[in-house]
């Protein structure tokens, strides 16, 4: 497969599991582009990384995923400046609070522009290089909560399994390429998105991405994380509709 | 009494031991805190300011008084990532803090042995962390603070605008207003761990003699101190030394800018809860066994010490308190005081000796002993002396005339620390005396404290328990 010496782009580096990413691809000596949309948070995130590692890996580049034309001129940007980009992650996501009877378009509206409009701006972008060079990899986290449309946040996981459906076909298409695409389905996780919410038994940001990279070294298609996840979303999944809708879950 | 929910409750001090009921209000803006001002006044009656109820003592208690407990107003205002400044209210613990600055690569500058504290009581109190000597107290990484007066006034003070006030308020153990607004500087760090070396210390003397000799090297110094050591090993301990790392001394470090891999661990050995270990500590302080279990733990120091050093977490390093949730149960039903001296340098020596063996002579052991380096800070009720501070904390027993017996010992060993030129601390202390109080600060700094006092609270609205204590 690649060679993995290139440039890595994590889109949504601010905070959280994207944070924890880029951190962790520093660290494996990577040269890593950080995008998010807060400008003062990232660059002192990039620095923070930079003045730890003793040498500059992490650049920032503000970007806001929701401004979809401006992926491709910065993918381009990146390459100029920091060499050939042979990975990205996709980690950018908003989780609006949502009442059980609120229908709210600019909210919703929000929710699909970052989640999967951004993630198929970035994908789009990427998967075209990378077939040129016939190597690289792409890395999307979208949710467990993809699985199943609930009460608590229709939009999230429409946006969430868009993306999830959009980054498999990318897998079949590119994959035949020696391109590969991994799909990640975190459960709970500590990140300030989470925040306020009761989530028994998260992981830190940092465990889910050492199980992130994990499952790109070994090329995995599509995997929960952690990885209990899985089985619990295989009986949810299988929950008939006819229960489904009676349950609060 | 207007709109304001009162309620009543037994407000007591971290150790227990002191506290009696008060009537409790958790405000949530200044607005509310001005009008508990104004209807309290109004009554004649007077108020206690409360943060995270930390201090071990009565200084945040008021025996059938009003209580204002501000760990309601415990949000982060701000905090800008390139120079590590944060705007803070004054209920935001330094729990809240370290987890929001690690992210950023930075730390507070100034740290309690435990996270619960919140940040208006630690300017109030001007607490210290393990980095004294080097470093200096919390109230020297404040930039501004807005105070809340007993008369209603809203200031802002810095340093230049008001020093007066500023070196008054800081450390002015909640006599002067109610912080309401903290601006506090936190410093860059280079990796999530620190370099730790554990040292064995053979008596006091040995101990004093690492102090004093890794006192411009080192940027942490702690010593654990098994007091229950008799004769040539009066004074035995522990002494762990914590070194900031440089940039790229540590590149695995960056990892550990994670929250939650900087917090103490939950668990002994991945399996025990530590919430279930204070049952086990009760036994040992109730059977009498506290001499063993120190004994072992000053035994597994030489392990430590072969292999120093070795690289922790900010967050285990400091925060040693937390390891055990409720360890503080263990001393129920009748709770701990702690008394902590500080001595000037010279005196040192003779007087902690002095200090132990009275302790020992007066079969009155304190289960914990922790000894650190200090230096002098430009705060007008401040504790920190060119010299050392003892840490020593007591099981109080449910007997009146045992209870007595400590409270006297205590104020003899008060009165030898005094005599020395020592000083006290107001977060720890329970025992000192309204004759004391001058003699601890010197005359014309309680006078001036005393005319600050009468100048933005003439009516004495806030009083504490420690406050009626010492006569301020």
């Amino acid at each position: 497969m690649h060679s993995r010496s290139g440039t890595c782009i994590v889109v949504g580096a601010s905070s959280g599991i994207g944070l924890a990413i880029a951190r962790r691809l520093a660290l494996a000596g990577r040269k890593v582009a950080m995008l998010a949309r807060r400008e003062a948070e990232l660059r002192a995130m990039a620095a923070s990384i930079n003045d730890s590692l003793g040498r500059e890996l992490a650049f920032a580049y503000p970007h806001d995923a929701a401004q979809l034309e401006t992926a491709e001129p910065l993918f381009a940007r990146i390459e100029a400046e920091r060499g050939a980009v042979d990975e990205l992650h996709f980690v950018a996501g908003v989780m609006p609070e949502v009442a059980l009877d609120e229908f709210d378009l600019g909210k919703d509206r929000l929710q699909v522009q970052v989640n999967m409009l951004g993630c198929i701006a970035w994908g789009n972008a990427a998967a075209q290089r990378f077939l040129r060079q016939k190597a690289g990899c792409i890395v999307g986290v979208t949710s467990v909560a993809q699985d199943r449309g609930r009460i608590g946040r229709p939009v999230y996981n429409a946006s969430k399994a868009g993306m999830d459906t959009y980054l498999e076909a990318l897998r079949n298409r590119l994959w035949r390429h020696g391109v590969r695409v991994t799909t990640i389905r975190p459960g709970f996780v500590d990140t300030p998105m989470t925040v306020g919410l009761k989530l028994k038994g998260a992981i830190s940001a940092d465990a889910a991405a050492e199980r992130i990279l994990r499952a790109r070294d070994r090329q995995r298609a599509i995997v929960y994380v952690p990885g209990k996840w899985r089985l619990i979303m295989f009986v949810i999944r299988n929950i008939p509709s006819f229960v489904f809708r009676r349950l609060s879950i | 009494m207007s709109s304001l929910a009162w309620r009543d409750e037994d407000v007591r001090g971290f150790g227990m031991a002191v506290g009696g009921p008060g009537s409790v209000l958790r405000p949530t803006t200044a607005e509310q805190i001005a009008q508990a001002y104004a209807d309290v006044a109004a009554r004649g009656g007077t108020i206690a300011l409360r943060g995270a109820g930390q201090s071990y003592g009565d200084a945040a208690t008021s025996h059938n008084g009003h209580v204002l407990d501000l760990s309601r107003m415990n949000r982060i205002l701000s905090f800008d990532p390139a120079t590590g400044v944060a705007a803070v209210e004054p209920g935001v613990t330094v729990r809240d803090l370290w987890r929001h600055a690690i992210s950023y690569g930075f730390w507070p500058r100034v740290v309690s042995g435990t996270m619960a504290v919140s940040m208006g009581g630690a300017a109030a109190m001007n607490i210290h962390g393990k980095n004294n000597f080097a470093a200096g107290s919390f109230g020297e990484c404040i930039k501004s603070f807005d105070l809340l007066t007993p008369r209603g006034e809203l200031v802002h003070c810095t340093r230049e605008s008001d020093p007066e006030l500023f070196h008054g308020a800081i450390s002015g153990f909640g006599m002067l207003g109610c912080f309401t607004r903290l601006e506090l500087e936190t410093k860059r760090v280079h990796s999530g761990r620190l370099r730790i070396w554990g040292i064995v210390a053979r008596d006091l003397e040995h101990n004093l003699q690492i102090l004093e000799d890794l006192r411009g090297q080192a940027d942490y110094l702690v010593s654990w101190l098994d007091l229950h050591g008799k004769g040539r090993a009066l004074g035995r301990g522990l002494m762990h030394r914590g070194d900031l790392l440089k940039s790229g001394e540590d590149p695995e470090g960056v990892r550990f800018f994670d929250p939650i891999l900087q917090d103490v661990p939950g668990k002994l050995f991945g399996a025990v809860p530590k919430g279930w270990l204070w049952p086990g500590m009760w036994c040992a302080v109730h059977l009498r066994q506290v001499a063993l279990v120190n004994w072992l733990k000053f035994q597994a120091g030489a392990r430590e010490e072969r292999h120093s050093p070795y690289l922790q977490t900010h967050g285990a390093f400091h925060f040693l308190l937390d390891y055990v949730p409720r360890w503080h149960w263990m001393t129920k039903p009748g709770g701990l005081i702690q008394f902590q001296p500080f001595v000037p340098q010279a005196e040192g020596l003779r007087v902690l000796r002095t200090i132990i063996e009275r302790c020992h002579a007066a079969g009155l052991v304190p289960y914990l002993g922790v000894l650190k380096r200090h230096r002098p800070d430009p705060f007008l009720m401040t504790h920190a002396v060119d010299g050392y501070s003892l840490a020593m904390d007591f099981a109080v027993s449910k007997n009146e005339r045992r209870r007595q017996q400590l409270w006297q010992l205590c104020q003899q060993l008060a009165e030898i620390v005094l005599e020395a030129g020592g000083r006290f601390y107001y977060a720890k202390d329970a025992v000192l005396l309204q004759s004391s109080f001058a003699r601890v600060h010197g005359e014309p700094a309680v006078t001036r404290f005393r005319a600050l006092k009468q100048k933005w609270d003439p009516e004495r609205l806030l009083q504490t328990d420690l406050s009626r204590r010492l006569g301020v």
